[in-house]
């Protein structure tokens, strides 16, 4: 699905990531950990091209995307990003903020948009909300709408910056069941969180970040209970 | 006491006159906004885009307006360019106040657009939304409403600038001003009475803009509706 080889990126005289190699196969669920600098955020953006890697090749969908020639927008529609600061439209409502991409972008109807984001609602146990502006809901309900926008838009991966770490810890429940229940029907996805035992539950695969390489890559009870590196060691005693 | 009379009497004498004059104020000062407000959109889409250039031309236009008076370049627009193109009075006054005042505006419309939040662009951007897109349906949208405050600012200071198209011989509210002192020799009173003229004029304008703030309140959202 997604084939990252030699990726590299450095702001100014700062190399965040390092000749990255990654794969990410259909359906997977892939967790990104690491301490706070590592550069899991970078190597998100540049999955859907808010960063533009300075070397190293991105193959989505058996596509080489090469940020000169191939229309980023057309890629960036089959990757949906979940931020951790929501970043809804805050001068539309719920219903607004999920049919604005797939009216302006894929040129749906308005009525079959609208439709859609009400099942995507209904998903997200948020169908009395159609109505409500963002600022009228809780940062649970935020998130969980800002998911059901980028479903909108049927992307084929779905990356999460640390979607729950802006949440009241109460709150951080009812979006990861809502991940959860992506994850098993099956949606591809790429998380960068600190909640490790929704990824023991839900992960495929756990990567561990330091530096800017991937030091340590492993199936989550082995890399929870066995790791490897020292340093997958002294972050997991930090956040377990 | 009688200063009042005299002010009364000036008024009496001079209303109509200051009054017509008030509707030149307003039409110059108008008609320059609406220039001002073309001049400032395209110049503050020369600075947030990120071709190189554009923002050398934004730079270079809004610096040198700002560098320079306002009479000068009024004065060089009416005078200055005679030979070249002759331009009548109003023309060349509205012209000037124009440029002038599209500089300023198109700092204030860069700076609401860069007040929001980077996280908007970068979520309609993920959604596949071209560049252009997303600026007209997510942040022109948010900006704007930023922007009413600070442009009811500059139209008011527009207004009172407009004054100095006195001296290209515009009959404006302080052209009219200087004729009837020279007439009267009563400097005070004749002051006093353009200057409430002025003064009734921006707080009219100050009570529609305050009006129109109140209607955009961002912070505020619209009722929400039963789903
Ligand atoms: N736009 C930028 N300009 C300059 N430096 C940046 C930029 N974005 C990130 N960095 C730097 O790159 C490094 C990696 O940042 P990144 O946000 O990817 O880390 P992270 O692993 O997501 O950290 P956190 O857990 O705190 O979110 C940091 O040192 C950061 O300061
Ligand atoms: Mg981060």
């Amino acid at each position: 699905m997604i084939e990252i080889r030699q990726l590299s990126k450095s702001f100014g005289s700062l190399q965040v990531l390092k000749n990255i190699d990654l794969t990410i196969k259909q359906q997977e669920v892939v967790v990104l950990i690491g301490s706070s600098g590592s550069g899991k955020s970078t190597l998100l953006r540049c999955l859907n091209f808010l960063e533009t890697a300075n070397g190293g090749e991105i193959i989505i969908d058996s596509e080489l995307i090469n940020s000169d020639k191939t229309n980023l927008n057309k890629v960036r529609e089959k990757v949906g990003m979940v931020f951790q600061h929501f970043n809804l439209f805050p001068h539309k409502t719920v219903l607004e903020n999920i049919i604005e991409a797939p009216i302006y972008v894929k040129r749906e109807k308005k009525e079959h948009a609208i439709l859609k984001a009400q099942k995507l609602l209904q998903k997200v146990g948020l169908r009395d909300k159609a109505n409500f502006y963002p600022e009228q809901l809780s940062g649970g309900q935020k998130q969980r709408v800002a998911i059901a926008r980028a479903l909108a838009m049927e992307p084929q991966v779905m990356l999460f910056d640390e979607p729950t770490s802006a949440l009241d810890p109460e709150l951080v429940g009812e979006v990861l069941q809502v991940m959860k229940e992506l994850a098993r029907e099956g949606m591809t996805m790429v998380i960068v969180t600190h909640e490790m035992g929704f990824a023991k539950e839900v992960a495929d695969r756990v990567i561990m970040l330091a530096d800017g390489y991937i030091i340590e890559e492993n199936h989550p009870n082995e890399l929870f209970s066995n790791p490897q590196h020292e340093r997958t060691q002294r972050f997991l005693n930090q956040v377990l | 006491m009688t200063l009042f009379t005299n002010i009364i009497d000036i008024i009496s004498e001079h209303g109509i006159a200051f009054l017509k004059a008030s509707w030149m104020t307003i039409s110059i000062t108008a008609i320059s906004l609406l220039f001002a407000m073309i001049i400032g959109f395209i110049f503050s889409s020369f600075k947030i885009s990120s071709n190189k250039i554009l923002n050398r031309i934004a730079d270079l236009y809004i610096g040198i307006i700002r560098g320079t008076p306002l009479i000068v370049q009024i004065m060089f627009l009416y005078y200055g360019i005679a030979n070249f193109v002759t331009l009548s009075s109003f023309t060349a006054g509205a012209l000037a106040l124009g440029i002038h005042t599209g500089a300023y505006i198109a700092e204030i419309i860069r700076g609401a657009v860069q007040s929001i939040d980077r996280g908007q662009l970068e979520a309609a951007r993920s959604l596949g939304m071209p560049k252009s897109l997303a600026m007209r349906r997510i942040i022109f949208p948010q900006a704007y409403k930023r922007a009413i405050p600070p442009l009811g600012n500059q139209f008011i200071i527009s207004l009172k600038d407009s004054s100095l198209v006195a001296y290209i011989s515009v009959t404006d509210l302080y052209n009219t001003a200087l004729t009837v002192q020279g007439e009267n020799f009563m400097p005070f009173e004749t002051y006093f009475v353009v200057g409430l003229y002025y003064l009734i004029i921006v707080l009219i304008f100050t009570f529609i803009t305050n009006k129109v703030e109140k209607k955009l309140d961002v912070s505020k959202p619209k009722e929400a509706l039963p789903a």
